[in-house]
């Protein structure tokens, strides 16, 4: 089973559907739509609030332009090796100063999610059991210092230009 | 050299734990091997064929004696009692228990040394021409830059997860000691005609099963845009690199099928909009790293070259560990001292707890506590005076050390193959053992000259067969082992990739084989300063083909 999480905490009451041929959002639910699909309904009308999926191989840059449009993109761990979605969350946040909600969704594992949130990342759906145990007894493995400056903001720590601290 | 602040230990020892506890999650069975796998490798550790393996960083091959000695102690409490050194300027350990890498892992944090980042699809350790800040040739010293990069590229969260391992080398001479041009990205220090410091940028060199020169991409990026141009390179290749087909996926393939002026287009654009970040280096950072570097006070020791000339007058032996072993300073009082691992016969890249013991010793009392691993699974003393080679002689042959050998035939480089490696095909350890001692006697080196012969045991070219003068490659054909040979192959400045001269040989002939291949040269080449490698590239695979399959015998491979 799939739980929505973020650094407050699980979302019970999360309305994101990710729609698929044989998946469509019902009527409390919101819809995360294919890059081209989203593309289209961008350029069709002026709804705000929507939520689009990149997949490892989109290039995330299409979404310049309509960011003020978008409520949440998904990025694709197709499977946890796949490290594209590390530099679409990056390039997001750092290169399009998008400021809504990035969620990894896919295979989204314990030992990936401080990396993830180090890129921009800031929800997660997971469904791994240990990953689910870990984030209910709000036990990250993650490391305080780092060595690169990333998309999420962290303090400078008066040593080495590129060195931070979480 | 660099040493730790608190920021680094506390980094370290973080990991150290972060690491403890995943080990406990694997062996308790909450964690699955496969997904262990991609953990413990960016730790280091590695299941190889009878056992886990340890692979331990020596950034840019640079170790102090009381870190020599610990990894002695690492070899003596976890392991049999010796370690491997690689051709990456690491140290391995084929023995260790899995529920002990931890505590090793521990031990090497106290002497500032970790696994981190030696396996795994993530930037790997970073090497460096094994005489930095001792060679005459050298620009600038090229370790704080790769210091830099070690520093930033450890546990980089964007680029944890690449579609397959990278390598970064730096060299800061003219003379390519780093083979920068097998490398996924290639660092060469220079100098502008305004003096100031930066580096031409080589991509896409590797080895493997489809081996490669790197292209120059950039003839000279500032010092500065150090870390945003590797980013933008970085993040080019996380995003477009082949993720379909593992021996497809490192960036020598990416450059080769996207064209390497698209992928510099490509690199130039993500690059022009972080150079201006935060990724800047500042230039009191690289001062701050540099003065870590900066070389030992080495006072005049003049009364060292009559000493020398006595000393090598009265004992051969010592003047021919001189001859090959001991190469210039750019103080003229010092020498470079390579500390053959390569014993006749012996295992290359192989050392007894001991034998590290008394490296460290040495090292201490004459060589200003310092220690480099190089890429051809040697030692190095980078700084010894030459009114001290005669006692630090003496001590490397009470440790069995002093092996007269380096750059000669049998300072062979030879992968573990399928002695230890899951991977392999075929042996390669015996194979460097036979050709040894066929070619030990020190007057038949002598008359062959330079000939660096690399074997492999599989055809991920872990020993580097490709750029051998002579290279071995280990395969399987009908589930015997047989080994294919290639020639001109070369991993310094003039890089070229070896050409498979013929059908290969089976174990028991390709020593009688190489012979074959060496008496060609003898007989062919203009005058004994004529190297192999010359006298191949002048006359080209025929004699070579002629000699070993007959004239006019097709040699199909």
């Amino acid at each position: 089973m799939t739980k929505i999480w973020n650094e407050a905490g699980f979302v019970t009451d999360d309305p994101w559907v990710i729609e698929t041929e044989d998946a469509k959002a019902g009527s409390n639910e919101k819809a995360i739509l294919g890059l081209d699909d989203f593309l289209a309904k961008v350029s069709e009308g002026d709804e705000t609030g929507l939520g689009v999926l990149i997949n490892p191989a989109d290039d995330v840059r299409r979404l310049e332009g309509h960011l003020d449009r978008i409520a949440l993109v998904a990025v694709a761990f197709p499977a946890f090796n796949d490290g594209r979605a590390f530099s679409h969350a990056s390039l997001l946040r750092s290169r399009l100063a998008y400021a809504g909600e990035i969620r990894a969704v896919g295979d989204v594992l314990i030992d990936q999610i401080p990396l993830m949130l180090r890129c921009g990342i800031d929800s997660f759906a997971v469904s791994n059991a240990t990953a689910l145990k870990r984030l209910s007894e709000n036990r990250l493995p993650g490391i305080e210092n780092h060595y690169q400056p990333t998309a999420r903001p962290s303090q400078e720590v008066g040593s080495y230009s590129w060195r931070r601290r979480a | 050299m660099y040493r730790y602040d608190e920021f680094d230990h506390a980094f370290v020892s973080d990991r150290v734990e972060q690491f403890r506890d995943q080990v406990a999650r694997r062996l308790s069975g909450e964690l699955a091997e496969d997904a262990f796998k991609p953990l413990r490798l960016m730790n280091g550790v590695y299941l190889q064929l009878h056992a886990y393996m340890l692979r331990v960083a020596i950034p840019y091959g640079t170790l102090n004696a009381r870190q020599m000695r610990k990894l002695a102690y690492i070899a003596r409490k976890y392991d049999r009692g010796y370690g491997h050194f690689t051709t990456r300027q690491n140290i391995q350990y084929n023995w260790p228990k899995l529920s002990e890498l931890p505590d090793a892992l521990a031990d090497l944090a106290t002497v500032e040394m970790h696994a981190l980042q030696t396996s795994g699809n993530c930037i790997r350790n970073v090497t460096a021409d094994h005489f930095a800040g001792a060679a005459a040739d050298e620009v600038a010293d090229p370790r704080p830059y790769a210091e830099i990069l070690r520093q930033w590229s450890s546990v980089h969260p964007e680029f944890s997860f690449l579609p397959r391992k990278f390598k970064i080398a730096v060299t800061g001479a003219e003379r390519d000691r780093a083979a920068i041009q097998v490398h996924d990205i290639g660092l060469h220090l220079k100098k502008n005609e305004k003096g100031e410091i930066g580096f031409a940028v080589y991509v896409g060199g590797g080895q493997g099963r489809t081996p490669m020169i790197a292209k120059k991409i950039r003839d000279f990026l500032p010092e500065q845009d150090l870390l945003s141009y590797t980013t933008a390179i970085m993040r080019v290749y996380n995003l477009h690199g082949r993720r379909d087909n593992k021996y497809k996926a490192r960036i020598k393939i990416l450059v080769h099928e996207t064209g390497v002026e698209e992928l510099s287009r490509q690199v130039e654009a993500e690059f022009a909009e972080l150079r201006d970040t935060e990724l800047k280096l500042p230039e009191r950072d690289v001062a701050a790293i540099s003065a870590y570097f900066a070389p030992p006070e080495l006072s005049p020791r003049a009364e060292g070259w009559a000493n020398l000339a006595q000393w090598k007058k009265a004992d051969p032996e010592f003047a021919r560990w001189v001859q090959n072993n001991v190469q210039p300073h750019k103080h003229p009082d010092y020498g470079m001292v390579t500390i053959s691992l390569k014993p006749i016969g012996g295992i290359p890249g192989d050392a007894t707890d001991t034998q590290m013991e008394a490296v460290a010793d040495i090292a201490e009392e004459y060589a200003f506590d310092e220690i480099r691993v190089s890429h051809e699974q040697n030692l190095i003393l980078p700084h010894v005076a030459l009114a001290d080679l005669e006692p630090v002689y003496r001590g490397l042959v009470a440790a069995g050390l002093a092996t007269a050998n380096a750059g000669l035939i049998t300072d062979i480089i030879a992968c573990p193959g399928l002695d230890y490696c899951a991977l392999a095909n075929a042996r390669s350890i015996p194979v460097a053992q036979e050709l040894s001692t066929r070619f030990g006697s020190p007057e038949r080196q002598a008359e062959i000259g330079e000939l660096k012969i690399k074997i492999s045991g599989c055809i991920n070219a872990c020993g580097h067969h490709h750029v051998g003068h002579i290279g071995l490659l280990g395969v399987e054909k009908k589930g015997e082992e047989l080994y294919q040979i290639t020639l001109g192959g070369s991993g310094d400045e003039n890089t070229s990739i070896g050409e498979i001269i013929g059908r290969g040989f089976e174990p028991e002939k390709v020593t009688d084989a190489v012979e074959v291949i060496v008496n060609t040269y003898l007989g062919l080449r203009l005058d004994p300063s004529e190297i192999f490698l010359d006298a191949y590239r002048r006359v080209g695979p025929q004699p070579f083909k002629d000699a070993l399959y007959g004239d006019k015998t097709a040699a199909a491979a």
